[in-house]
C-alpha cells in the first residue's frame, strides 16, 4: 500500500480574492516543472454571473521548487478564453492537463456547453502555449476528441501523457444520463485514446476500469504514472447519487498496468483517503501524481469538489512500484 | 438542365401520420424499390414544453410517382435518449441500399442554451428494406471536430468506385445580427470519404463558393452522375432573416464537377427556381434527385420550409 504524508493545504482562492482574478474553487491541478518553481495549473472560477452559475477558467500558481509549500506567484488575468457562441467550450474549461513538448506547452481540457433536457455536455479541446505556458491560444474552435457511436456525450476529465513517440489520452466518457426527483445525474467511465500527433485521436473504445460500487459508479481523472516498469493509475469515483455529501463523494481509487489495456484495479493500495477534520474531511479527488528532486507527490483537491483549494501529500513509501 | 415541375405531390395535413405528426413534409429522401419509391421525409409534433420534435416517416409512391399506395403507421426510427445527440428530432435521413442492407444517415438534433441546437450525424441500419431502421450505438459517427466546430449535418451519401462519398454541412459560426435576436447560424457544404461507410475521413474544406456573401448558409446537397459529370443540387440562403423575408429564403442552386474534387458553383444552370405564386413562391429547398425507371426526378420542399408538403419535378433535358 502507498503511505502518503498529507503536508496540508496549499492553495485557497478564497484567501486571495484581492490578489487575482480567482474567486473560489481550486480543481483538477496538473504541474509543469520549471527550473525555479513548480507550475500548478488548475481550474478557478470567478464569482457566479447573475443567473447563478458559474464559469470555469484555467490559471495556475506557483511553488517554490525548494519548498512546494510556499507559492511565489499568482496567475493575475485568465490564460485561456472561452470559446464563442455555440461552441462545446462556450462555459467553462475544466479538469485540465498539461504537457510540455519541446518548445511549446500544451493543456488538454473538457469544454462545457449548457443545453436544455440535461444540464451540460461537454468534449475534450487543445490549446497551445509559446510563451513557456503563460498563455495559451485554442488549436481550433472545435474539440479534438469529441463524440462517437459508443461514447454519446460528456467526453471530458482529460489526462494526456507522451511515451517515446506516441501520445495516449486517458478521459472519461458518458454512459447514461439518468432520471432523479431534479436534475438528471451522469454515468461515467475511464476510457483511453491514442495518437501519433496529439491531434488525430483513435479511442481504444472499451472501459478500462471495472466498477466497484455498480455499474452507476462515475469514475474521473484517470492519473496515469509510468514507474518501475509499470503504469499506475490513480483516479476518483464515486456514486451517481448523493455525491455531494461525505457518504458518497468521490474517493481515490488505483489501478495498475502493463500494457494500458487490461488494467487491475485495488483501491486498497492507493493510501489517500479523507481526514477526521478540515479542509479535506469530506473528499479526495482530482489527484495527479508527479515526481520531483527525488521525490514523489500526489496533488489534490478537497471538500466540495475543490471549492476548499488544493492540498499536497508527499510519499512516504514505498519507492520501488514495481512489486505494488 | 431544365426541370418540368409537377407541382405539390405530399401534403402531410391529408394524412394520418405515426408519432401523433400532423404538419411538417420536409427533405424528402427516397429508397427505390422494385415495385414502388419510398420516400421518406421529417415531420413534427409538439412536446410537452410546446417544442417540436422531428420524427420521420415515409410515404410509399408507385414508380412513376403518380399514385400514394400507403404511409408508414408506425415508428420508422426512435428518437435518442436523455442527452443524445438525436434526442429533439431527426431530420432530414438519407437513405443508401447497401447489399441486403439499408444504410440510414441521420442529422440528430439536441436543444441547447446560448443557441437553439446542435446538430451531428448519426448511422442507423435497417434488415427490413427500409420499414424500420435500429441505431449504430447511441452516439454520432460525424459530429464538431477542430474546424468543423458545431452543427454537422445533412449527410448524404453515395458510392462511387467502391468509395463511399458524403456530401455534408457544418456550422462556422452562430453570428448576432440583431442585438434583440438571438444568434444567427452560419453553415457549407463539405464533403468526406470512407471504406465501410462508418469511419470518415473529412476533407476538411468547404467546396462550394459562396454566392450571397460570407454568411451565406448551404444546405442539404444531392449529388447525381450523369453523363460523365456529377451533378449537386443543394438549398442556400441569407443567415438572417431568411423565415419571413422571401428574398432572403431558400433558393435551389447548382454545381458539377468531373473530379468530385473541384465543384464550379453556377445557379444559372439550375433549371428550377421559384413560382409566381402557389405553394413554392416564397421559397424552394431540401431538394433530393433521383432516378426511377429511366426517369431523373427532383423532390424538394417550399414555402414554409416544408411545413405542408412536398413537389415534384423531371428532368426534361
Amino acid at each position: 500500500m502507498f503511505k502518503w504524508e498529507k503536508l496540508g493545504k496549499i492553495f485557497d482562492p478564497r484567501d486571495y480574492k484581492n490578489e487575482s482574478w480567482m474567486q473560489e474553487f481550486a480543481q483538477s491541478p496538473s504541474v509543469l516543472i520549471y527550473e525555479k518553481h513548480v507550475r500548478v495549473y488548475l481550474c478557478s472560477r470567478p464569482a457566479p454571473t447573475p443567473d447563478g452559475q458559474y464559469l470555469s477558467f484555467l490559471s495556475y500558481i506557483d511553488l517554490d521548487r525548494e519548498n512546494l509549500l510556499k507559492i511565489v506567484n499568482i496567475c493575475k488575468e485568465r490564460i485561456l478564453s472561452l470559446g464563442g457562441y455555440g461552441t462545446f467550450d462556450e462555459f467553462g474549461t475544466y479538469p485540465i492537463s498539461v504537457i510540455r513538448d519541446q518548445d511549446e506547452v500544451r493543456v488538454y481540457y473538457a469544454g462545457w456547453t449548457r443545453c436544455e433536457s440535461v444540464p451540460f455536455n461537454a468534449a475534450i479541446g487543445l490549446a497551445i502555449s509559446h510563451d513557456n505556458g503563460v498563455s495559451f491560444t485554442r488549436l481550433g474552435e472545435g474539440p479534438v476528441l469529441s463524440y462517437s457511436p459508443d461514447e454519446p456525450f460528456l467526453l471530458g476529465s482529460p489526462r494526456i501523457r507522451k511515451y517515446g513517440e506516441k501520445w495516449y489520452l486517458w478521459y472519461v466518457s458518458g454512459k447514461e444520463w439518468l432520471k432523479t426527483d431534479s436534475k438528471p445525474e451522469p454515468v461515467y467511465k475511464i476510457r483511453m485514446a491514442s495518437s501519433d500527433d496529439g491531434i488525430n485521436w483513435v479511442k481504444f473504445g472499451k472501459d478500462l476500469i471495472e466498477d466497484k460500487l455498480g455499474e452507476y459508479e462515475c469514475q474521473a481523472c484517470p492519473d496515469v504514472i509510468f514507474r518501475d516498469g509499470k503504469y499506475h493509475m490513480f483516479f476518483s469515483y464515486r456514486l451517481s447519487h448523493n455525491y455531494k455529501s461525505k457518504e458518497g463523494g468521490y474517493r481515490i481509487g488505483y489501478a495498475s498496468s502493463v500494457d494500458m489495456i487490461h488494467w487491475n484495479r485495488r483501491d486498497e493500495m492507493a493510501g489517500m483517503s479523507v481526514s477526521e477534520s478540515g479542509w479535506d474531511s469530506e473528499m479526495v479527488n482530482y489527484p495527479h501524481v508527479f515526481t520531483l528532486d527525488g521525490e514523489t507527490y500526489m496533488l489534490y483537491q478537497g471538500n466540495e469538489m475543490g471549492r476548499a483549494g488544493i492540498g499536497l501529500a508527499r510519499l512516504v513509501s514505498p519507492q520501488d512500484w514495481c512489486c505494488i | 438542365m431544365k426541370w418540368s415541375k409537377q407541382g405539390k405531390i405530399f401534403d402531410p395535413t391529408e394524412h394520418v401520420l405515426p408519432n401523433n405528426c400532423r404538419e411538417f413534409a420536409q427533405s424528402p429522401q427516397t429508397l427505390v424499390m422494385s415495385d414502388r419509391v419510398r420516400v421518406y421525409f421529417s415531420t413534427r409534433v409538439r412536446d410537452s414544453i410546446g417544442k417540436y420534435l422531428s420524427h420521420v416517416a415515409f410515404v410509399d409512391f408507385d414508380k412513376n410517382m403518380q399514385n400514394i399506395i400507403g404511409v408508414s403507421k408506425h415508428t420508422v426510427i426512435e428518437l435518442g435518449g436523455l442527452g443524445c445527440f438525436d434526442e429533439h428530432g431527426i431530420f432530414p435521413i438519407n437513405v443508401v441500399r447497401d447489399g441486403d442492407r439499408v444504410l440510414a444517415y441521420t442529422t440528430g438534433w439536441n436543444r441547447k442554451v446560448s443557441v437553439s441546437v446542435d446538430a451531428s450525424i448519426g448511422l442507423a441500419i435497417s434488415h427490413d428494406d427500409g420499414f424500420t431502421f435500429q441505431k449504430y450505438g447511441n452516439g454520432p459517427i460525424m459530429t464538431s471536430s477542430l474546424n468543423e466546430p458545431f452543427l454537422i449535418g445533412d449527410a448524404f451519401v453515395a458510392l462511387y468506385e467502391e468509395i463511399y462519398h458524403m456530401w455534408y454541412i457544418y456550422g462556422t459560426k452562430w453570428k448576432k445580427f440583431v442585438k434583440s435576436d438571438p444568434p444567427d447560424r452560419v453553415y457549407k457544404i463539405a464533403h468526406a470519404t470512407s471504406d465501410d461507410g462508418i469511419n470518415w475521413h473529412r476533407d476538411g474544406r468547404q467546396i462550394i463558393a459562396d454566392r450571397l456573401n460570407a454568411d451565406e448558409c448551404q444546405a442539404l446537397p444531392t449529388v447525381f452522375h450523369r453523363d460523365g459529370t456529377y451533378h449537386m443540387y443543394f438549398c442556400y440562403r441569407q443567415a438572417h432573416g431568411f423565415r419571413k423575408q422571401s428574398n432572403n429564403a431558400y433558393r435551389i442552386g447548382y454545381a458539377y464537377s468531373n473530379d468530385l474534387i473541384n465543384w464550379e458553383r453556377d445557379d444559372s444552370k439550375a433549371g428550377i427556381d421559384v413560382s409566381e405564386d402557389g405553394w413554392d413562391s416564397q421559397m424552394q429547398c431540401y431538394p433530393h434527385t433521383f432516378q426511377a425507371d429511366g426517369k431523373d426526378y427532383m423532390l424538394y420542399n417550399g414555402n414554409e420550409f416544408g411545413r405542408f408538403g412536398f413537389g415534384l419535378a423531371v428532368l426534361d433535358e
